[in-house]
């Protein structure tokens, strides 16, 4: 399957997926005006895939600057999905980066991951 | 004359600690390009970095409630929609605040008012777990966003929030919603 590979605009983040090494990234700032519209073929390009996976190891990592209240029920589905991957036999590996000095958006990551019960969870504070 | 009204007009607003206003249609590129003029007015003032982020948070779901939501609204060929909306940020007692204000229909009145009192009466706990619980759920039919947005609103204003009908012609209300932070 070939990589997708989406530029950050000013109110969507970059997309860099590469499904043959399992590695994933969602990175910026996401408050499209049409979340489905932007999020729609992502989500069902990632379900497609991961339905295919046995054993395998998968790392996904969030890197958000903002994202609106649209975008955080995108990304609640996407948690259940890699959690649904992890029980299924797979490794999956999540990381949630957030400034170092944005305790809410670490507050976020915490709610997302508190809830894996399969896939692995990282919380990781990055210098502003 | 006409300096001298403007000139009445810009010092009420300022009386008000008002930084930005704005009156008129909102569309998705307005919100871009205030939300680009608030966040640059934010670096200057050096906010840090989880107020800045709130504020604009705030921001955005009160101008997509009203793009959305807004009953004032004009059609052009079932593709263009242009909703009507009043938009406030300023600062008053060391917070800063959002207000942003719309024409609702009755139906959607009641709703907001649900919605806004459960909100309102949750702590910080009792937020999250209907944020959670929002999230998870199905979105309401009635919403072309998530249902999630007055949630947010409530969770980052950290000097709470207040709303308020005043009512209009023909059963339409005025709604205004103001969040402190």
């Amino acid at each position: 399957m070939e990589p997708m590979l989406i530029d950050a605009t000013e109110r969507s983040p970059e997309i860099s997926f590469d499904f043959v090494a399992n590695n994933y990234l969602i990175r910026g700032e996401s408050y499209p005006e049409d979340v489905n519209e932007f999020f729609g073929k992502i989500i069902e390009a990632l379900e497609k895939h991961f339905a295919t996976l046995d054993g395998a190891v998968v790392n996904f990592t969030f890197e958000l600057i903002y994202f609106n209240s649209s975008t955080a029920k995108i990304l609640m589905g996407l948690f259940e999905l890699l959690d649904a991957t992890a029980a299924k036999g797979n490794t999956v590996n999540v990381a949630w980066k957030h400034e170092e000095e944005d305790d809410n958006m670490q507050e976020l990551g915490e709610e997302f991951g508190e809830d894996l019960e399969h896939a692995k969870f990282q919380l990781i504070s990055i210098e502003s | 004359m006409l300096a001298k009204d403007m000139l009445e007009f810009r010092k009420h607003l300022e009386a008000q600690g008002i930084l930005f206003c704005y009156s008129g249609y909102m569309t998705e590129d307005i919100l871009l390009g205030i939300g680009n003029a608030l966040k640059k007015k934010m670096d200057i003032q050096d906010l840090d970095a989880k107020k800045k982020r709130a504020i604009f948070s705030i921001f955005v779901e009160q101008m997509q409630n009203v793009i959305r939501y807004s009953a004032e609204r004009e059609m052009h060929k079932e593709t263009t929609e242009l909703s009507y909306g009043l938009l406030t940020v300023g600062e008053a007692r060391g917070k800063v605040y959002v207000t942003c204000c719309n024409v609702v229909n009755a139906a959607d009145a009641e709703r907001l008012k649900i919605t806004l009192s459960r909100v309102k009466g949750l702590d910080k706990d009792g937020l999250k777990a209907l944020w959670k619980e929002t999230l998870k759920g199905d979105t309401p039919e009635f919403s072309k966003g998530a249902g999630v947005g007055f949630i947010d609103i409530a969770r980052l204003a950290t000097g709470g929030i207040d709303y308020d009908f005043a009512p209009l012609e023909d059963g339409l209300l005025f709604f205004t919603i103001k969040a402190y932070i």
